[in-house]
């Protein structure tokens, strides 16, 4: 504290804190609990930054990448409010504990009731930091909602207990004046991704409600009887993933996976001319980090 | 019992001792019970049985709701409603002997009125509860040891994470507002009793009438479809799910006539000075959550009745080649399932406000502040069901409003720790065992609370809907957050309830078991879902093998943990040492009777004239009650149990 201005304005803050105690000792907790929360804001918003996207997998589209940098940007926003917590928590264990016998009750603590200014900060940033967490998501989620004009049509249709893929015979004009054909209509079990054509996949289901989330897409919507729902997105890393199902569908819910693959268009246009026989040309699989 | 008994015969028990009702038991409900339960099936077989499409859902249910009607006929439920429609109602002798006098241990078999008794019946049905949801998830964390494991077959385990997670939501309802809103709170406020004696008796007998058919469950096929039941797969159940709503069906009425005899209870009950201003925070939440609960509770009464007509009359409200929808099944069962998750934490909350208020030698932080928290998180909890359907694809053009009412949530749930953190501040933290799960509470809460806000973002959540992430995420804050601040209420409160102080020595063993047992688990759970892993899957991709392994380890030392507590707890209310009436010199009422309490709970009537938070203060501002004037009225002056 460097201006006396700072120290006098500084001090009435802390009475208003600690009424009646002596004004040394309790800067001396504020210092202790600052010192705390600093260690472990530091700590959390390392972990953050470079936790996460160790334990993420790698994604194969913007929605992937968008989930994984909310969990990084959440995480530092969090940061400091948890650290808070967790500072006063521990100052308290490490610091103010009462250490006498433990079988008799220690001397009262200072009969604080609240206080008008701790708890106005605490509201007005708690506030500010979930306007700015409304904003995040709201702009990332509207991003999301870009209808490309032109995209791969695939219909995906759930049943007790497998994920079938159908592609409705189109053409799907691409950026640079290339197209991509789809001759004939085409039913298939496995997912097959031409990478960085927009795809729209229409999802339903002949039985119960399941869940189309192929995973390292970052996208998932329901399969529901009766319902036709949309997702889309835009695969733009190569790499192989799993189409799972997110919801409960009963006995063999848990085997009811795809193998899915995001590969080279011009490779996706051969193997659909040949009738989408056979595996197309493997890639590495993005499980394993390995992108394009 | 004590040279009073041969007195209390005489008057209690003597001239009506033979009347029928008085016969009534646990045995008696149970007797019945099953006898109009096995009369329904009979008639069922011969009559419906034979319609091929619902023959066997009919019988099931008429079993069912045979054996919940006769069981609560058999216990008493309905003996005052009886009696008084044939003209005579109870006299003062009943009364007394509904209330349990000179009936001794007894009594807890009984249709007893005794706030206190329903309070320790509560606390008894809870424990069984958690050991019968306990030892299901030890078998999903068996099963889940390995990825191709073989030990559950994929229908026993659907059957068991289903009935796993309904058993743990009905005890986590009932955890606090059954046990400390009964045993404790009336007295807190300085009442005599409940406002609905009988009421309260009834909230009980009809929850345990409620645990059989969700045991039954496991021997009509098993429920399939997880706790959420989401139709139409639940429709194509077999039996059990029939099972599965009677049981909630019959919940919701205990419930429900809890929540209204809690909120009566302190509108109308409260001491001379009590104000509301005064009460305690514990008496505001167990409000705040009751009356949450009224709002909650009847959306799954609605659902289960439609559900069952789906299945047993042909009906087709969630069945969507006949008109009907599954997402009216989703809305439904959320406009229920959100709120009710708060029906569980805000009373744990309350308890746990008490705790660190009594521990830390302070006033509770912003008295005023944590109540609009808590009914703000209430008032919020009602419009934020839709967050569990960002990925269904039900009104996408409603996800930014859910996900702006449901990041609102953060803002009152914040001050209720920033309460939390004001009292500790500058407090002098005696740590007590209770005061442990209050630390832990609040660790496990903020892991709970933080990866809340990512679930409510829709692009991230996206990517965790049905993933191990939103389980861990909602074991971080029904576990790890209501379970463990419950938990630091039962050892705050158990030297009052059971008359005996709690073995803290054994009690520290089973804390740093279940904490470390709990963060592993959850935090290797977290670990699957980030990598992709689904939840409720039987078998998985060899992937994820390692964190479950561990995560697996975890879960068996935290319910190690979990049943050295329970150790603790039943070895201590057997021959622990005697409490004394306040081993923790806290302020609130319930402190300042005897233990154990006496019937009707004072022995001279209290006047409040400060909050029970005068720590630190001076004179007579620390006081929160004088006790002076003389009961006029108790039904039997001076009589202790
Ligand atoms: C010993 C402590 C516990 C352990 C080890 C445990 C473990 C588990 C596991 C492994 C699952 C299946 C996860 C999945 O595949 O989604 C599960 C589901 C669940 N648990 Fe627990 N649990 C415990 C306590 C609790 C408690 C106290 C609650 C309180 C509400 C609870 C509520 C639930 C619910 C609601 C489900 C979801 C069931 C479903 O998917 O239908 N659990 N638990
Ligand atoms: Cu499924
Ligand atoms: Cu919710």
């Amino acid at each position: 504290m460097s201006s006396d201005h700072q120290e006098v304005s500084n001090d009435s803050v802390l009475d208003d804190l600690a009424p009646g105690l002596d004004r040394s000792l309790h800067r001396q907790y504020i210092r202790g609990i600052f010192v705390l929360w600093f260690i472990m804001t530091v700590l959390g918003v390392l972990a953050g930054l470079y936790l996460t996207p160790i334990l993420m997998p790698h994604m194969n589209s913007p929605e992937g990448r968008a989930a994984v940098k909310t969990v990084i940007v959440f995480t530092v926003a969090a940061a400091p409010v948890a650290a808070l917590v967790c500072a006063v928590a521990l100052y308290s264990l490490l610091h103010t504990r009462h250490r006498g016998s433990l079988d008799h009750p220690p001397a009262d603590g200072p009969p604080l009731r609240g206080n008008a200014l701790a708890s106005g900060v605490w509201l007005i940033t708690s506030t500010l930091l979930v306007v700015f967490l409304l904003f995040w998501g709201l702009t990332e989620w509207s991003a999301q909602q870009v209808v490309h004009a032109d995209s791969l049509t695939i219909n995906v249709i759930g049943q007790q207990w497998i994920w079938d893929y159908n592609l409705p015979a189109q053409t799907v004009r691409l950026p640079g004046g290339r197209e991509l054909k789809i001759p004939k209509e085409l039913a298939l079990s496995k997912l097959n991704l031409p990478v960085d054509v927009p795809v729209t996949f229409n999802v339903t289901s002949k039985d119960v409600t399941h869940g189309f989330w192929p995973v390292n897409l970052g996208i998932q919507v329901d399969a529901n009887p009766g319902q036709r729902t949309v997702i889309r997105t835009v695969p733009d890393r190569l790499g192989k993933f799993v189409v799972r199902c997110s919801q409960l569908c009963g006995l063999n819910h848990a085997y009811m996976y795809t193998q899915a693959q995001v590969v080279p268009d011009q490779d996706f246009q051969a193997w659909v001319q040949g009738g989408a026989r056979g595996p197309i040309l493997a890639v590495a699989s993005s499980q394993n980090g390995s992108t394009k | 019992m004590t040279a009073t008994q041969p007195l209390l015969e005489d008057t209690v028990l003597g001239p009506k001792a033979g009347r029928l009702y008085r016969r009534q038991s646990f045995a008696t409900g149970l007797g019945l019970g099953i006898l109009l339960g096995a009369i329904g099936w009979f008639i069922a077989q011969n009559t419906i049985q034979s319609n091929e499409n619902f023959g066997s859902d009919m019988t099931v249910a008429v079993t069912m709701a045979g054996w919940v009607i006769g069981f609560n006929i058999g216990i008493g439920t309905f003996n005052a409603v009886i009696r008084w429609m044939l003209g005579h109602d109870q006299d003062k002798d009943d009364e007394l002997y509904a209330a349990g006098v000179g009936q001794g241990k007894a009594r807890y078999w009984k249709y007893c009125t005794d706030h206190k008794v329903v309070g320790t019946q509560y606390l008894i049905l809870v424990f069984i509860l958690f050991f019968v949801g306990g030892t299901l998830a030890m078998m999903i964390r068996t099963q889940l040891l390995t990825p191709n494991s073989t030990f559950l077959s994929p229908q026993t385990y659907n059957a068991i994470v289903s009935i796993h997670g309904m058993c743990m939501i009905i005890a986590t309802i009932i955890m606090v507002s059954g046990p400390f809103a009964n045993f404790i709170m009336p007295i807190m406020i300085g009442a005599k009793d409940m406002a609905f004696p009988r009421l309260n008796a009834m909230s009980f007998w009809v929850v345990v009438s409620a645990v059989p058919p969700l045991l039954a469950t496991f021997f009509v096929g098993g429920v399939n479809a997880g706790w959420t039941t989401y139709a139409p797969l639940s429709v194509q159940d077999g039996p059990a799910m029939i099972c599965f709503a009677i049981t909630i069906i019959t919940f919701v009425v205990s419930v429900t006539v809890a929540g209204i005899n809690t909120i009566v209870t302190v509108l109308t009950m409260r001491a001379e000075g009590m104000t509301f201003a005064r009460m305690p925070i514990f008496v505001w939440a167990s409000v705040i959550g009751g009356g949450l609960g009224l709002y909650a509770m009847p959306a799954f009464l609605l659902a289960m009745t439609m559900m069952v007509a789906d299945k047993a009359t042909g009906t087709s409200f969630f069945v969507a080649d006949q008109g009907g929808s599954g997402w009216l099944w989703e809305n439904v069962f959320w406009i229920m399932g959100h709120p009710e998750v708060y029906v569980i934490l805000i009373p744990p909350v309350g308890a746990l406000l008490e705790v660190m208020s009594t521990f830390s030698r302070k006033p509770v932080f912003a008295y005023k502040l944590a109540i609009g928290a808590m009914t703000g998180v209430a008032g919020l909890s009602i419009m934020v069901w839709a967050h569990h359907m960002f990925t269904t694809g039900w009104a996408p053009d409603l996800a930014g409003p859910f996900m702006l009412t449901t990041e609102l949530i953060s803002i009152p749930t914040g001050i209720i720790f920033l309460c939390a953190i004001g009292t500790l501040w500058r407090g002098s933290n005696w740590v007590r065992l209770p005061m442990y799960f209050g630390f832990l509470f609040l660790w496990n809460f903020i892991i709970g609370g933080v990866t809340g806000i990512y679930l409510s973002d829709v692009p991230a959540d996206n990517y965790f809907h049905g993933n191990m992430f939103v389980t861990a995420h909602f074991h971080y804050t029904l576990l790890g957050g209501a379970m463990i601040a419950a938990t630091a209420g039962l050892c705050y409160w158990f030297p009052k309830v059971t008359g005996r102080m709690l073995d803290e020595k054994i009690g520290k063993w089973a804390f740093w078991m279940i904490a470390i047992g709990f963060q592993v688990t959850y935090l290797a759970q977290f670990y699957e879902g980030f990598k992709g892993m689904p939840r409720r899957v039987a078998n998985y991709d060899p992937l994820f093998a390692p964190e479950n392994l561990i995560s697996s380890l975890g879960a068996f030392l935290l319910m190690a943990g979990w049943v050295v507590l329970l150790y603790a707890l039943v070895s201590s209310w057997r021959h622990g040492e005697i409490a004394p009436a306040n081993p923790w010199s806290a302020k609130s009422l319930e402190w300042h009777t005897e233990t154990p309490v006496p019937l009707e709970n004072f022995l001279q009537d209290p006047k409040v004239i400060n909050d029970p938070y005068g720590y630190g203060a001076s004179g007579a501002e620390q006081v929160h009650a004088v006790f002076g004037h003389h009961s006029h009225h108790t039904i039997e002056e001076g009589v202790k149990q």
